[in-house]
């Protein structure tokens, strides 16, 4: 049952450590986006309508993605340029999505693709234990598994990742380097839709094959609070994602040998979940929030 | 002039990008509007569903509207119309049977408003001992009280003569609210109306809502001045909550008589879209819920005349509202 619910964690959570990892990037920057859930439902439904017209899993995932940047713009416009809050910029589009997919879903509802399968890796596939736990999943899971040092590297290693840090603490500095904080903002926010898209495709063609009326079911909203939980770090991230992802598969394993506790107490296991990790850290000081967020968090009229 | 053409321009902008969605799905948008627009408004009846459905619209609206004005983003409109809803329901089925309605409904609706600030408390104090952003607290509570609602229903609250479509027992009829006449049209309309009316009194007329209003536009100086910011933004929450509670209460009371899994599902969002068009002023949400009401109306036209599901015209409320909010309050002081 350990195998089991340790692997469902990883399945279950790749899609929610995508959408994350690319809040941990845009929120570097000193944007927070709620649309990530508008994203990866974005996401989701295109890669799996795309996936379904060209019978190829990897244009529905490029399209996916594509799918779940083009909501974050939409979401980096209104904040960056017009200057309008953030936090409702970010529903309005979760709204937009749930009114759009819901809307050129409904003939996709009971379709069946040929998505992305797990592959296990030779050898390491084998090892007992560790083998079908990190080693026997969709190819997104390893490319998330490889992006996480990347941004991580990229974000305290590379300049670009310097200037983009410093964007979300010290705009000044960057204008005074000559560099555009607007440009750096837009192109933060872009990878963060690209990567909740991405996300949701994971979700759609990969983890269940089908495609459900709002079937993100808030993952983009824990992502983004997961990113708080995180403190900012990718690593975090990975930790607060694979948590989500061992929640829901714990309720699918009691599910599964048909326990007496109603299902609705266990659906609320990730929700609940989230809510207990983020009082955990956030009642020790929060620090490492970029001073931009700060700003939003803390009710500064934000634009508004 | 200039600027009159520009205003129309924001103004009609939403409805163009929606008229060339529908364009793009095969439907003609002029005979798509025609439809929505007699369905909404060509008679009556159209007017009096309109009524009825920016009933709840409002409610949640002001829920969002009274914490705003404390510098809070509330959107948890939602889940707390919807544990409003159980507890009235819960209640009233359990504990009024019989009872007349001078006392029942009255107790209806302290216990919607309970429910509604229950929901409402939480993510205050979240934010105040927690530091928890309350906007990320009241959606991840939204969910919490969509799944506490289908355990209730499905669990200890289930008619026993429902089957694989689950409800509640429902409530007495003498603990329905009254209608107008023969309408569908219910005093919980009113009661919505009269419940803007006066949260606009108390956030502009009084005392309490100026220290609001200053916690509102800066929390640091309001500090300063002596204002106990988090207790004012903790009645905030409660009273925003109790307001949506009360909206759960109208749902069980005047509209569907028992409870629903899905009962007021999505209101507490469109509430959240009618309370930002206001810019969070309790009197224009008066209006934007009417219209988001009408919306929602012809959401059903649409359906019948192109064949687009009426879950179609929330993609017209959001690009509403996304132009409302391109435009900005401009130098308009809150």
């Amino acid at each position: 049952m350990i195998v089991e619910i340790l692997t469902g964690a990883i399945r279950a959570g790749t899609s929610v450590l995508f959408a994350s990892l690319g809040e941990v990037v845009a929120q570097r920057a000193g944007v927070i986006n709620l649309g990530t859930e508008g994203s990866m439902l974005g996401g989701a439904f295109v890669a799996f309508a795309v996936t379904y017209q060209t019978g190829s899993p990897w244009i529905g995932l490029l399209a996916g993605g594509l799918a779940g940047l083009l909501f974050a713009l939409i979401h980096a416009f209104l904040v960056i340029q017009r200057r309008a809050n953030q936090l409702a910029v970010g529903l309005t589009i979760i709204f937009l999505a749930q009114g759009l997919t819901a809307f050129m879903g409904q003939d996709y509802v009971d379709k069946q693709i040929n998505g992305l399968n797990p592959i296990a890796i030779p050898v390491l596939s084998d090892i007992p234990f560790i083998g079908p736990v990190f080693f026997n999943h969709d190819i997104l899971t390893y490319l998330v598994f490889l992006l996480v040092p990347l941004i991580w590297w990229f974000l305290f290693y590379s300049k670009p990742g310097v200037l983009l840090r410093a964007t979300g603490e010290r705009e000044e500095v960057v204008f005074s380097l000559g560099k555009s904080p607007t440009l750096i903002r837009y192109l933060a926010v872009s990878f963060g839709g690209l990567m909740a898209g991405l996300g949701g495709a994971q979700l759609s063609i990969a983890f269940t094959h089908t495609w459900v009326e709002n079937m993100t079911q808030g993952r983009g909203i824990i992502a983004v609070a997961l990113v708080i939980f995180a403190a900012w770090l990718p690593t975090r991230a990975m930790l607060g994602a694979y948590l989500f992802g061992g929640a829901q598969a714990l309720q699918l394993a009691l599910q599964g040998r048909g326990l007496e506790v109603s299902p609705f107490l266990l659906f609320m296991l990730p929700y609940l979940l989230t809510l207990v990790v983020l009082f955990i850290v956030e009642r020790r000081k929060v620090s490492s929030m970029p001073e931009s967020l700060r700003k939003v968090f803390e009710g500064e009229r934000g634009g508004g | 002039m200039r600027r009159f053409w520009i205003g129309l321009a924001f103004v009609l902008s939403p409805f163009v990008l929606f008229a060339l969605f529908l364009l793009s799905q095969g439907a003609n948008p002029l005979e798509s509007y025609q439809a929505m627009l007699r369905s909404a408004f060509g008679d009556w009846y159209g007017i009096g569903e309109v009524a009825i459905k920016s009933t709840p619209f409002l409610l949640t609206a002001l829920a969002v509207a009274i914490p705003a004005r404390a510098g809070l983003i509330n959107v948890g409109g939602e889940g707390q119309l919807m544990i409003g809803a159980l507890l009235t329901t819960w209640v009233g089925v359990f504990y009024l049977q019989g009872v007349p309605a001078w006392v029942g409904v009255p107790v209806l609706i302290l216990m919607g408003a309970l429910g509604g600030a229950i929901w409402g408390i939480v993510p205050a104090l979240l934010r105040q001992y927690a530091r928890m952003n309350e906007t990320i607290t009241t959606l991840l509570l939204n969910y919490v009280a969509f799944f506490t609602v289908g355990y209730f229903v499905h669990g200890p609250l289930k008619d026993p003569e429902s089957f694989n479509w689950p409800f509640s027992p429902k409530l007495d009829e003498a603990l329905r609210l009254p209608t107008f006449g023969s309408t569908r049209v219910h005093i919980g309309f009113v009661l919505a109306i009269v419940a803007a009316l006066v949260v606009w009194f108390v956030i502009f007329r009084t005392r309490v809502g100026f220290r609001l209003r200053v916690i509102g536009g800066n929390a640091i100086a309001a500090l300063q001045a002596g204002i106990k910011v988090n207790r004012m933004q903790l009645l905030a929450m409660v009273f925003g909550g109790a307001v949506a509670g009360i909206a759960g209460m109208i749902e069980i009371a005047g509209i569907e008589g028992h409870l629903r899994p899905m009962t007021g599902f999505g209101y507490g969002y469109i509430g959240f879209l009618a309370a930002w068009m206001a810019w969070n002023h309790p009197l224009w949400t008066i209006g934007t819920a009417f219209l988001l009401g009408a919306i929602s109306v012809a959401g059903n036209a649409l359906e019948m005349t192109s064949g687009l599901p009426s879950s179609s015209v929330s993609i017209l409320m959001a690009f509403i509202l996304l132009t409302v909010l391109a435009v900005g309050r401009g130098s308009k002081a809150s």
